[in-house]
């Protein structure tokens, strides 16, 4: 609202405009993928500037995201079929961060992403969390089929389109263990869907199968066919399992998965609403369909259906009744969105302890106001009380973050009797060391946070605002920055119909 | 004419057309656009109907003890039943009929507080955006011609001082009056007020007498808190009748403080008549060029939340003290 029509002829007395460079800063941010078959890595550098000019209170906006450095592809490093090599990986990121001339410890946000059949290996917690902890002060783990597909849309350049185009499009990610969908209309999720489908389900060694994933080898089963590892590959074999997955790919996008489908699905069924206009295919097997990078053809070190699958994609009649967009990344899509796109940034006027910072994996309890403040402190006291209990039921000290929304129009009154419920209800957590964590919906974070750090002056506190998470989602807050501000990895899962 | 009775009258006409709108939408079945709730800031409120309404006043159940650095609220009378323009009338979301695209319109109607989208009959615009143009054009002219109550004023322990000017017309005409304080008042404020302190805050009606009943104790309040809590001491405040921004360069002069801090009422305009602007200056002096003061404007509700606002001046002032300076001088200090 900086263009308020007036209503009188003559000027403002005084208007004071800055005429000079607003507010900026420049931050890394870090994406580190860990795939069935590659790992990868890419840092960028963020701008965040004040947008809102002399006159108002900051509001401070990522205006650029700059890729300054892309790893080359890595084969995941595994010690065996069920566990990553997990020095291995360190010792690529730590080479990885030495090539791009940066220091760990200047990367302020970002995330670990651990995706595909990895995230099925047995250390493959033990993994991210080990990395997130050395390769970045504020690098966040991720892990997720659901979340994989959304951080993939982002990267691969869907979620943009969507945006530009006001289309229904589905970024299909087809990485070498999984197939992660998400569907966007205008910018907005719609849902997700994961499919066992990928270029590394049968790995050869020669002319010979070397293994077969557990899902296709129930496909087999039910279609008695008898393939074990040892045998020799036969085309025909094969490219029938191949073009099968181009049409379960084809069922799931119009969300007419068979029985028979089954054993292909990961997680839930598809979730989504609406009718698909068109797609676009990421990940390692859409580098075989675009070859958007230079080199060799992909399969030739990888010795896997990769290849062959993709070819199945391109011929497959049902997956040619959508227009396919090409996507903006290939491969990289995945790396890309977990480095630059996971990370969004509070309000300006906040209040934090910045010693409690940063704050890792704070699970969201949402306490809806509707719209009326005696509505909402009398809820309070059950709402703090129920998230304890959700999140805490140990009393083992499982911090969580209070979201307040559907807060109505405050006075100065009305925020005293609101900083008071609040620290009368919090004295059933069991740990009152702890820094309380608010997240507003509104822009009421500082004088909240300010009025509570008055009314129990020992209370540690993290008030944050204009950020929008729901409830259940998992929240990591970084450091305050210069500006004035804490970049924030929303972990959502949710949808919005 | 009695304002109550235009927006009475106003609110009558706008609701009546709007109900025929819904029930020949309902037959026709194109109604997808929910007008039922009629408000003011659709753009501040993600399409949910928020609640803008200011409730009325009432004790908090914060002990009035001195527990440390707690705001005292002092004696606060009865509820005043605050006039509330925001609830009364209605704009609806969206008058055009059947949009092509009306999801992209929807968010293009969020994203301002213009008047877009708003339809038309024929070349001219449509009765209800008109009368609630009229209307708003009338709450700015009331804004400026309108006084600040009294009650007000002693809920906040504030006295009232004047300018030179008495007259609403010699006012506009004649701003540099408005700069100036008058003989007694400088009398009156060299007896009641403590000299030198570190921040002097002032209130003034300015051109908006709406900006101070509506937003001026959420900040003052909210402003007193984030000060105390930053340990910095504040001088006596008192309310200037009919002020401009320069005044505070007599009051400079008279008590000598570190920072002056000035809530005035904003000129009016049809977005808001209520809009608020907070003016900061270090040691204002007479001759004080404009560029050393700086401003933070549109604090109301459908922009900055005055409590917030006042929370966040806390910490301008602290800046401002760091470096000696205000406006562009901060500036370039700063960088």
């Amino acid at each position: 609202m900086v263009c308020i029509g007036r209503l009188f002829g003559f000027k403002k007395e005084v208007i004071f405009i800055k005429r000079y460079e607003p507010q900026h800063e420049e931050i890394l941010s870090a994406g580190i993928d860990i795939g069935t078959s590659t790992t990868k890595l890419v840092i960028s550098k963020f701008s965040l500037m004040n947008m809102a000019g002399g006159m108002h209170t900051p509001r401070i906006e990522i205006i650029n995201k700059e890729v300054l450095y892309r790893s080359p592809i890595y084969r995941t490093p595994l010690l065996s079929t069920t566990s990553i090599n997990i020095s291995e990986v360190v010792t690529v990121v730590q080479r990885e961060y030495a090539k791009a001339g940066i220091k760990p410890k200047t990367i302020k946000t970002g995330a670990v992403i651990i995706t595909g059949e990895t995230a099925t290996k047995q250390n493959a917690q033990e993994m991210v969390h080990h990395l997130s902890n050395q390769a970045g002060d504020f690098l966040v783990a991720t892990a997720g089929p659901d979340l994989e597909g959304i951080i993939a849309a982002k990267g691969s350049g869907a979620f943009e389109y969507s945006k530009k185009s006001g289309k229904v499009i589905a970024n299909i990610d087809i990485g070498g263990g999984t197939a992660n969908v998400a569907v966007y209309k205008s910018g907005k999720l719609l849902g997700t869907c994961t499919l066992h489908i990928g270029g590394r389900l049968i790995e050869f060694v020669g002319s010979k199968i070397k293994s077969i994933s557990p899902p296709v080898r129930e496909l087999f089963q039910q279609w008695r066919v008898q393939v074990k590892e040892g045998d020799q590959r036969r085309d025909s074999i094969i490219k029938g399992l191949t073009e099968y997955m181009a049409t379960v790919i084809a069922r799931m996008l119009n969300r007419q998965l068979l029985k028979t489908d089954k054993p292909l699905l990961l997680g839930h069924e598809p979730n989504w609403q609406e009718d698909i206009d068109e797609i676009m295919f990421s990940g390692g097997v859409s580098e075989c369909l675009y070859r958007y990078e230079n080199g060799s053809p992909v399969t030739s070190h990888y010795d896997d259906i990769g290849e062959i699958l993709a070819a199945s994609l391109r011929e497959s009649k049902e997956l040619s009744q959508w227009t396919w967009v090409k996507p903006n990344e290939t491969v990289r899509a995945t790396v890309l969105g977990a480095g630059t796109q996971t990370t969004e940034i509070s309000g300006a006027t906040i209040q934090v302890d910045s010693s409690q910072l940063p704050l890792r994996n704070l699970p969201v309890y949402q306490v809806p106001f509707g719209h009326d403040l005696q509505v909402g402190l009398k809820k309070l006291p059950a709402a703090v009380l129920h998230a304890v209990d959700v999140y805490d039921s140990q009393q083992e000290g499982q911090n969580f973050a209070l979201y307040l929304t559907e807060i109505p129009y405050l006075g100065f009154r009305e925020i005293q009797q609101l900083a008071a419920a609040i620290l009368e209800s919090v004295k059933v957590k069991p740990n009152g060391e702890q820094p309380l964590v608010i997240v507003l919906e509104s822009d009421h974070a500082k004088v909240l946070g300010q009025t509570i750090k008055v009314q129990n002056s020992k209370q540690n506190i993290i008030c944050i605002d204009q950020i929008r998470v729901e409830n259940g989602d998992y929240i990591d807050i970084g450091h305050l920055l210069q500006t004035n501000v804490v970049p924030v990895v929303i972990k959502t899962l949710t949808f919005h119909h | 004419m009695n304002p109550e009775l235009i927006e009475k009258v106003t609110k009558l006409i706008v609701e009546k057309l709007q109900s025929a709108n819904e029930s020949e939408k309902h037959v026709t079945g194109t109604s997808d656009i929910p007008s039922s709730v009629v408000k003011f800031w659709d753009h501040t409120s993600n399409g949910k109907p928020k609640n803008t309404n200011h409730p009325p006043i009432t004790e908090s159940n914060v002990k009035e003890k001195d527990i440390g650095g707690l705001i005292q609220f002092g004696e606060y009378g009865p509820a005043s039943p605050k006039h509330d323009l925001t609830e009364s009338v209605v704009l609806t979301s969206s008058q055009i009929e059947n949009p092509s695209n009306p999801e992209e319109l929807q968010e293009l109607i969020a994203k301002t507080p213009s008047r877009i989208g708003v339809g038309r009959a024929g070349l001219r615009p449509k009765t209800d955006t008109w009368l609630k143009f009229r209307f708003d054009h009338a709450a700015a002219v009331d804004a400026v011609y309108g006084d600040v109550k009294e009650e007000l004023l002693n809920r906040l322990g504030l006295f009232k001082v004047s300018t030179r000017v008495s007259d609403k017309e010699v006012y506009i005409r004649r701003p540099d009056y408005g700069r100036k304080l008058s003989d007694e008042t400088k009398q009156l404020i060299s007896e009641k007020c403590s000299k030198e302190p570190t921040v002097q805050i002032i209130i003034s009606d300015g051109l908006s007498s709406s900006a101070i009943e509506e937003n001026a104790e959420d900040v003052y309040l909210s402003l007193q808190q984030s000060l105390q809590s930053l340990g910095i001491d504040v001088g006596t405040p008192f309310y200037i009748e009919k002020g401009r921004v320069a005044v505070m360069d007599d009051v400079g002069e008279l008590l000598q403080p570190k920072v002056v801090v000035l809530l005035i009422g904003e000129r009016p305009g049809l977005v808001s008549a209520e809009s608020l602007s907070a003016y900061l200056c270090y040691m204002p002096r007479r001759g004080t060029i404009e560029a050393d003061r700086m401003v933070i404007s549109n604090i109301h509700k459908g922009g900055i939340p005055p409590v917030e606002a006042g929370a966040y001046i806390g910490t301008v002032i602290q800046k401002i003290l760091k470096y000696e300076a205000s406006g562009v001088s901060l500036v370039q200090k700063e960088s």
